[in-house]
């Protein structure tokens, strides 16, 4: 590998992941303008033009505010807390495919941080080292509410998490490959003539289970429990300062930007157009940079889809209790999800039997 | 391994972006500890109920054990799904003894639901 190899894929990890880190201040207004629309109220709409300066001033109001660890605390894991959550979630982005590749000075760089060929495995690996974070600032704060957020947080995340490894194994099952790349690669063209070729035609039931599973790994709204703010006042981070919970905050939107990534290039098609072939497309542009730039606006079209699905259902359904939380992950998801495996399997059988 | 080299600088701005929001906390926050602000927060309550570290349900970790039965478990599907679509070519060999693995899987499910271990109330 050579130098002028090594720097542009540093400055292209550093743009992407600094790309990622955007979505927390475009979600913050979004989130809060959106809550607004469907509540019927004008929502922030002061600071700057419609508002869209607010979450500048959130963050500098966050800054500003003082800095408080309480007495009673456990203080080496207390502070540490909040990175453990925001670490793991800034590393998962690294399997994301954002585009095929583009080319600088007579070279070809693919359009994701890292070609992992266990794409998937590295996600569920990496994605659940989340809990510890949370874990340890519930425990560390000493405080009931947040040692009950923490349990519970971590006790949804971990049954969750079992659906949606069933739903990503049957993906990895029907496209054959744990890389993600590959994954869309497999998605071109069309199914049936008409359908775009996307993995949801092939896996509906695998997507609907992974889409709630993501719901409740990322801890949002129907399945928010940890916070549940009418019963555990802030759960795990009731003792945090407010740049703590900012950092838990902008833990969990890039979370959910990984969710939705994952979903994008799981189930529908990745950088692909419907219907329109990337050859076709290069030969429309003409070029393989404008080619990778319309590639990497469709991914991340796709995943602000996603984004405005989740403030949608925060807004739309109630919350869950307890129990029904882990009744729907242990009674209905996880047979779901192996009746789901086995439907695949042997479907691909009969397929390869005709 | 050098696929995994971006992952690397990753790992070295995400430290970055961490030790930035320690440091940014620090600075720009002013101090003024005051013995009631450091205290327990309790809705309204002037002094904790006990101490937050008291036992606990077994639930949680009952479902921490499940969990781990069931990952362990699900993970095994992961290597049969990757060589499963070019082992068709020479029969149902692995459909079927897959089959029996989500069989015995299964009679580990009806027994936790028999067993009522989610019960959570």
């Amino acid at each position: 590998m050579e130098w002028t190899d090594l720097i542009i894929t540093a400055v292209k990890t550093a743009v992407i992941y600094l790309g990622m880190v955007q979505v927390v201040p475009i979600m913050l207004i979004v989130e809060r303008r959106g809550a607004a629309l469907m509540q019927d109220r004008p929502g922030p709409n002061r600071v700057g033009p419609f508002g869209l300066f607010q979450p500048i001033a959130d963050v500098i109001k966050m800054m500003m505010k003082e800095v408080t660890v309480p007495r009673q605390v456990n203080k080496a894991l207390f502070l540490l807390g909040p990175f453990l959550v925001l670490f793991p979630a800034s590393l998962v982005i690294a399997a994301l495919p954002f585009g095929d590749y583009f080319t600088l000075l007579g070279r070809d760089y693919l359009l994701q941080v890292a070609n992992i060929d266990v794409g998937i495995l590295y996600v569920l690996a990496i994605g659940s080292l989340g809990i510890y974070g949370i874990l340890f600032g519930g425990w560390a704060s000493n405080n009931k509410f947040s040692l009950i957020g923490a349990m519970r947080s971590s006790s949804q995340i971990i049954s969750y998490e079992i659906p949606l490894g069933l739903a990503a194994c049957s993906a990895v099952l029907w496209y054959g490959s744990f890389s993600l790349r590959e994954m869309v690669y497999t998605q071109e063209g069309t199914f049936l003539g008409i359908l775009p070729n996307w993995g949801f035609f092939y896996q509906p039931i695998g997507f609907l289970l992974f889409f709630i599973a993501a719901f409740a790994e990322t801890n949002r709204l129907p399945f928010d429990l940890p916070e549940t703010e009418a019963e555990l006042v802030a759960g795990f981070h009731t003792e945090y300062g407010p740049m703590d919970f900012g950092t838990f905050f902008m833990a969990e939107y890039m979370n959910m930007a990984t969710m939705s990534g994952l979903m994008v290039a799981m189930y529908f098609g990745g950088w692909h157009l419907p219907w329109v072939s990337d050859v076709t497309l290069l030969q429309w542009l003409g070029s393989r940079n404008l080619l990778a730039a319309l590639q990497v606006v469709t991914v991340i079209v796709k995943i602000s889809v996603f984004m405005l699905m989740f403030v949608w259902v925060r807004w739309t359904l109630p919350r869950f209790r307890f129990d029904q939380l882990m009744r729907l992950a242990w009674r209905n998801l996880i047979p779901i999800g192996l009746i789901n495996l086995v439907i695949t399997a042997l479907i691909m059988y009969f397929r390869s039997a005709q | 391994m050098e696929a995994f080299l971006p992952v690397g600088f990753l790992l070295i701005f995400a430290l970055l972006l961490c030790v930035g929001l320690f440091t940014v906390k620090r600075l720009l926050g002013p101090r003024n500890p005051v013995s009631s602000k450091l205290s327990v927060y309790e809705c309204g309550v002037a002094s904790p109920e006990g101490n937050a570290r008291a036992p606990f349900k077994t639930s949680f970790y009952l479902i921490a054990v499940l969990f781990l039965l069931f990952d362990v478990e699900a993970a095994f599907f992961f290597p049969w799904a990757l060589v499963y679509r070019e082992s068709l070519a020479e029969g149902p060999a692995l459909l079927i003894a897959m089959l029996i693995y989500m069989g015995l899987l299964v009679l580990g499910l009806v027994y936790i639901f028999r067993k009522d271990c989610l019960k959570l109330n």
